[in-house]
């Protein structure tokens, strides 16, 4: 009775808390979608993933939670770091909906000073080329 | 040397009613671990909709988060949390403590870059009151959450 290994689909093995972070550009843009949970135990993951990409010199960065089930102060920090390290000429924005991402940015303010938006597809088309 | 802050002053209620996870050593890896056993019970046990639910498993994750990362600094980093969860089906409450022996200041928002800072804040958002003493002995946060309802199944007079 082997269902586990059925269940698991993400290509990356990760441990109950831990936090995928993929990347993938559309023109200049880059959208890191992460995955999993946000914590003070990951979010130098997500850090880690914004410094690398900022590198790369987009015109526009997008850190998509969609597929977060967990979001805590440490990676909102994360989250205003960043938006205030990259250049003001970069566009920035978060994709979040749901009660774990979007309504804790929101209950401390974030919305507005990180980007909010509750779509990729709404975040891309106000960011992207 | 710190019995009477480990001890919340509750009634005692069944133990369906009450989740403790004591003398966890306070670092990031455990932080998490006790916040998803917490919300495991709390899943299990309480009855919240999705955004309660998500309100109370992050309120104690900053409070777990904070311990871990400031209270034990003048100790070297080692130093253990308490963490105490009683459901008062009688006053439809569930009050969460947060306990531990080290030393942690509210920081002042005016010293932080804005980047910083964010849990305490957060908890007074999600809980319906937030307590924090703090004394020589330590630390004790006590998130209150009021109208919440126990789960009523058979099982919970098992065991």
């Amino acid at each position: 009775m082997d269902e586990q290994a059925t269940a698991t689909n993400s290509m990356t093995t990760t441990a109950i808390t831990g936090c995928v972070i993929s990347e993938e550009w559309f023109g200049r843009t880059v959208v890191l979608g992460a995955s999993g949970v946000i914590d003070m135990l990951t979010s130098p993951q997500l850090e880690a993933s914004i410094a690398t990409s900022l590198k790369k010199n987009p015109t526009a960065i997008i850190v998509d939670l969609t597929d977060v089930d967990f979001l805590a102060s440490a990676g909102m920090g994360v989250l205003v770091a960043a938006r205030d390290q990259a250049s003001p000429d970069i566009g920035f924005g978060v994709v979040a909906s749901g009660p774990a991402t979007s309504r804790p940015l929101k209950l401390v303010g974030l919305a507005d000073i990180v980007g909010l938006y509750s779509t990729l597809d709404e975040a891309r088309a106000a960011l992207g080329e | 040397m710190a019995f009477a802050m480990t001890t919340p002053s509750y009634p005692c209620p069944d133990d369906g009613d009450r989740f403790a996870d004591n003398g966890v050593a306070a670092d990031a890896r455990n932080a998490g671990r006790v916040r998803d056993e917490f919300a495991g019970w709390l899943r299990a046990r309480v009855g919240l909709d999705d955004v309660r639910f998500s309100d109370v498993v992050l309120a104690v994750n900053e409070a777990l988060a904070n311990v871990a990362e400031f209270a034990y600094r003048q100790q070297h980093g080692t130093g253990t949390v308490d963490l105490e969860a009683v459901q008062d089906r009688a006053a439809a409450t569930l009050a969460v403590t947060i306990t531990d022996q080290g030393c942690w200041r509210e920081p002042d928002p005016a010293k932080q870059g804005r980047a910083r800072g964010r849990g305490i804040p957060l908890m007074r958002a999600l809980a319906d009151e937030v307590t924090i003493d703090t004394s020589a002995l330590g630390t004790t946060v006590c998130l209150r959450f009021d109208n919440v309802q126990a789960i009523v199944d058979a099982d919970a007079k098992i065991g």
